[in-house]
């Protein structure tokens, strides 16, 4: 009986949160379909009384919105694989190494976590706008090739790999190259897994750097895009809900195909301290 | 394969569109158009050729209406078709962040720029004064006085924009009121505000009479004036922001509120979108509201009318204008940009027909005096209202934005941090009087025509 | 770090082969170059930065000591923006911590149905660019037509009331990142040893005591995680701010990441600026020693 009601008591405990959370993303997906003028009405309905699908109609007229979206996609994935490559390869030598000093690189690099975007903002606008690499791609990416986070998951990770496995192929006669890219890169699944996520998701929503970096139209991300809809004038409620649903699309769908994969990778990479 | 693939979409879109300082298009060979010369003291002979008739890119950094700027730079265009203008919108917020960037950028940042005078300060350095005889432009346009720098002039206005009372004639209607209620004094104003106002059963406002929800400061900053006071000291270097004068312009809009009812801090919290949905009947905003009603709500019933003032009598001043500038030319630009720069500049001033249409679409009285007389705009809501009184108007000079910033700060102390107003106008005015320090900013309260000290 | 050795894998032993020199040189190599580039020179940039008058766009770059310091300190928005932040932080790291750990332990549950459907909906939040949800919120909390007070029949003006501002703000971040603490939690549970629950049941322990005794103390490496990167992400926040209220009504919402995006890309005062952040650079450092300390671990 205890366990029955137990059972029952987190269930709904756990359908309140889950309302809760996504309460938000129903009002605005049903108001992506209602007129501005319904939107800021005083009296509110949930379900639109008039429905339009202007808002996403005008989303590519207005706002060249695919072209962020593919920018946007473009360059998560772009980042997303060298930082899972460079993680990968410095998780393995920090991790299945041993050697002078690398303790103090790798608390460096632990480190490097905890300074805040304000402090490295200024200088590194500063040396990008010097190299003349504004509102060139190269200054999304560069600075972001190597992630403490990243490094810090796949030398945990790493730990899982049996050391016999690794020696057995150096017996054979393979070179390290080898033995990462063939041997070892392709057992980390799940840690790959785990950052990739993780990484593709921040680079997704990095608003400032974009901003002051980007100035063509035509190459701007969407986390910046977005704000587009907010002009000095008047807010685009409609336009902005529309094109907020249309964006969490696939981060949501790379989510629910990966999820078990990602929950084992940050297992074995976050949490065993 | 994933490498390859995401390689080769960099390539693509690497290869971006920025093609400003490119020279792709067509090459005119016709010097003369057949086009008459146009304009008054400022002429423009259409009849030439720029850049040698080669093919030139330029960019223009606008931060709103590029629609309205797309059809200058067309009607540019069309007499100079070697000649293509790229219109970047950069969205207000970040305008003034990424401009001066930008600008540094030399012949691959914009040639062109929209400039608002509160931001001179960061921009002065880049820009290029007129290829334009300082007499002759003031002569055309008198406001261009005010802008003379070691005899040249970098900037000028296009407008001057200030604010009116815009109400809805709909919800005037409905309470019983005509033309003939329209206020002249502020004890009228709280008259017709409070039939305007509603409310529900439970004492919820659902109607504001009167809304100045996140414009606070902008009406205060030039209500001072109206109780007799400048903004700025004799020397025109600090603030008297925490004067008398200021003092009861605040108190007078915290009475509205707090005292009278006619609207609501916490009602509609932006006064322009609350207008927008009828949710309130009158608001005090500036020129551009009738570009905006125009395009997004053309079925709004408006009318406007004058700011109303203490007494009967002229008061020392109405309250103050402010010029929409011109665009700017960017120093650093290359020979052959800036050639095409100055000559679009020229043309632009020389037109009657562009400046009626910025000053109809924005609201604006035009800073060619002679237009004023014009048949497009001796109608426009702005000219008849303020036009009449234009002279009891003061520009206190290009503000720097610090004097917004922080009365917009002072003004949220006061309404809804319930700080006291004093103490609250006190703090703002030693911020802005040493950001006002660090810059070379002397007010132009002066010039004005009825000035006192 | 703890000494892997005492698991009795294979001893490590140092590099032999010519291939793992290289191997080792190469990376270690780009990732130190990487390092001083992008890390340790901005970081000393920063510093000596912040004893000048920087403006990069007329180019003045003055030695002024410690006038931006002084400055600084004597800056009440300064001091309230480094309220705001501590509290900030403290009360969104405590609920994201507490929200995520009960969510993911009833998810763990082998009571619970529906795992992957649930498991999806909490991250959800997580998967939206904070710019987009920060716009969402700031419409749901608006008095006349938002969510919020139309579901609860209240009448506040959240985001323009000093009281309720910066909670509005903190209830946003939560929404949007406890299901990150719920992911991370759940691995750690999943991960936890089950002969650690059988004998524990076996000595009569109940639910409240086998969580408190047992799992909390196996979870302490995955707490720590999630508390560190919790407090170096919230220490910088921003995003928030500059969408839903700029620091308003008057300076009460102002964090101290705002204050540094105000001074240095609206003001230009890049060394002002400078100051600013290295102060939140100490703070942050100090806080995750704290934590470090606090949760019983020997300090990076």
């Amino acid at each position: 009986m205890k366990q029955k009601v137990l059972k029952t008591t987190l269930f709904i405990v756990l359908c309140l949160a889950g309302v809760v959370t996504v309460l938000p993303f129903v009002w605005m997906v049903l108001s992506s379909f209602k007129t501005n003028g319904e939107i800021e009405s005083l009296e509110q309905s949930l379900i639109p009384l008039a429905p339009t699908l202007d808002n996403y109609l005008n989303l590519q007229s207005n706002f060249d919105f695919l072209r962020y979206f593919a920018n946007s996609i473009l360059i998560a994935v772009l980042v997303t694989v060298i930082v899972v490559y460079t993680s990968c390869i410095c998780g393995y030598v920090l991790g299945k190494y041993q050697f002078k000093g690398k303790n103090l690189i790798f608390g460096i690099v632990m480190m490097t976590m905890m300074v805040p975007w304000s402090v490295t903002i200024i200088p590194r606008y500063t040396m990008f706008v010097k190299a003349g690499l504004l509102d060139s791609y190269l200054s999304l990416i560069l600075p972001v090739m190597f992630s403490g986070f990243g490094i810090f998951m796949m030398k945990q990770n790493m730990e899982g790999i049996p050391d016999e496995l690794i020696e057995a192929a150096r017996l054979d006669g393979a070179n390290e190259f080898q033995i990462f890219h063939q041997l070892v890169f392709p057992l980390c699944k799940n840690g790959i897994s785990a950052i990739a996520i993780f990484q593709f998701l921040w680079v997704w929503e990095d608003y400032l750097w974009p901003y002051l970096m980007m100035d063509s139209e035509n190459k701007q991300l969407l986390a910046v895009g977005l704000t587009l809809f907010n002009g000095r004038y008047s807010t685009d409620y409609g336009g902005l809900f529309a094109a907020t649903a249309i964006s969490i699309l696939p981060v949501i769908i790379v989510y629910v195909i990966f999820q078990k994969r990602f929950i084992a990778g940050v297992a074995a990479g976050a949490v065993k301290g | 394969m994933i490498v390859i693939l995401t390689c080769s979409l960099t390539a693509c879109a690497g290869s971006g569109d920025n093609n400003a300082g490119k020279e792709t298009g067509t090459k005119d060979t016709e010097a003369d158009k057949g086009l008459p010369v146009m304009g008054d003291q400022i002429t423009y002979d259409p009849n030439h050729l720029v850049n040698d008739g080669n093919p030139i890119t330029i960019d223009w950094w606008v931060w709103a209406s590029e629609e309205m700027f797309r059809s200058i730079a067309d009607a540019y265009e069309e007499i100079h078709p070697n000649v293509a203008i790229n219109i970047i919108n950069n969205p207000w917020d970040g305008y003034f962040t990424k401009l001066p960037l930008s600008l540094q950028k030399g012949e691959e940042g914009p040639t062109l720029f929209n400039i608002h005078n509160s931001y001179e300060n960061l921009l002065m350095n880049y820009i290029e004064p007129y290829d334009i005889d300082t007499k002759e432009f003031i002569a055309d346009y008198p406001s261009a006085a005010s802008h003379v720098k070691d005899g040249k002039i970098y900037y000028a206005d296009y407008g001057m924009s200030t604010g009116m009372v815009y109400y809805n004639k709909k919800l005037w209607k409905e309470a019983g009121l005509t033309e003939e209620d329209i206020p002249v004094t502020w004890e009228e104003f709280i008259e017709i505000a409070k039939k305007l106002t509603k409310f529900d059963e439970d004492g919820k406002m659902t109607r504001a009479g009167f809304n100045y929800n996140n414009y606070f400061h902008a009406i205060a900053l030039g209500l001072n004036y109206q109780f007799g006071e400048n903004m700025f000291s004799e020397d025109g270097r600090v603030s008297q922001v925490d004067g008398v004068g200021m003092k009861k312009a605040v108190s007078l809009l915290t009475d509205l509120f707090e005292k009278y009812h006619v609207g609501d801090k916490d009602f509609g919290t932006d006064c322009e979108q609350s207008f927008y949905q009828e949710q309130s009947a009158m608001v005090f905003v500036w020129g551009f509201f009738v570009n905006n009603l125009k395009t997004n709500y053309p079925d709004l019933e408006y009318g406007t009318f004058e700011i109303p003032t203490p007494e009967h009598d002229t008061p020392y001043a109405y309250y103050r204008y402010n010029g929409e500038a011109t665009p700017g030319i960017n120093k650093n630009a290359s020979a052959a940009q800036k050639e095409v720069g100055q000559d679009f500049m020229r043309f632009f001033f020389a037109n009657d027909e562009i400046q009626i249409m910025l000053s109809r679409e924005g609201g604006l009285i035009p800073a060619k005096e002679a237009l004023m007389e014009s048949e497009e705009l001796k109608d426009t809501p702005i000219v008849r209202t303020v036009g009449p009184h234009i002279d009891r108007y003061i520009w206190p000079g290009a503000m720097p934005s610090t004097l917004e910033n922080n009365m917009k700060i002072a003004g949220e102390d006061i309404l809804y941090n319930g700080k006291a107003p004093d103490k609250a106008l006190k703090n703002a005015a030693g911020i802005i009087d040493v950001d006002l320090a660090n810059t070379d900013f002397t007010a132009s309260e002066n010039l004005y025509q009825y000035y006192e000290k | 770090m703890r000494n892997r050795e005492e698991k009795g894998m294979f001893k490590r032993r140092p590099l032999q082969s010519k291939s793992e020199v290289w191997m080792r040189n190469i990376v270690m190599g780009i990732l130190v170059v990487y390092m001083a580039v992008f890390l340790i020179i901005p970081v000393i940039m920063v510093i000596a930065g912040s004893f000048h008058q920087w403006n990069p766009l007329n180019e003045t770059y003055n030695w002024i000591g410690i006038e931006n310091y002084v400055r600084m300190f004597s800056y009440p928005t300064f001091w309230q923006s480094m309220l705001n932040t501590v509290i900030f932080c403290v009360f969104v790291v405590f609920f994201r911590v507490t929200i995520g750990l009960a969510v993911a332990y009833a998810l763990n549950s082998k009571m619970t149905r529906f795992k992957t459907f649930f498991r999806t909906v909490f991250y959800m939040p997580t998967v939206t660019p904070l710019v987009a949800v920060a716009y969402v919120w700031k419409i749901m909390y608006n008095p006349q037509f938002g969510l919020i007070d139309k579901i609860f029949g209240l009448d506040i003006n959240w985001l323009f009331d000093s009281k309720f501002a910066l909670p509005a703000l903190m209830l946003m971040t939560v929404w949007k990142d406890f299901g990150y603490a719920v992911i991370l939690f759940l691995s750690g549970l999943l991960s936890l040893p089950a002969d650690c629950y059988e004998s524990a049941s076996l000595d009569g322990a109940d639910a409240w005591q086998t969580f408190r005794y047992i799992t909390l103390p196996l979870l302490k490496p995955t707490m720590l995680f999630v508390v560190v990167t919790s407090i170096i992400s919230y220490l910088q926040a921003y995003v928030p701010v500059l969408v839903m209220t700029k620091g308003g009504p008057g300076t009460s919402t102002y964090l101290s990441s705002y204050l540094v995006y105000d001074q240095a890309f609206k003001q230009y005062n890049f060394g002002y600026a400078s100051a600013i952040s290295l102060f939140i650079l100490v703070l942050t450092a100090a806080f995750t020693v704290i934590s470090f300390k606090v949760t019983g671990n020997k300090d990076e």
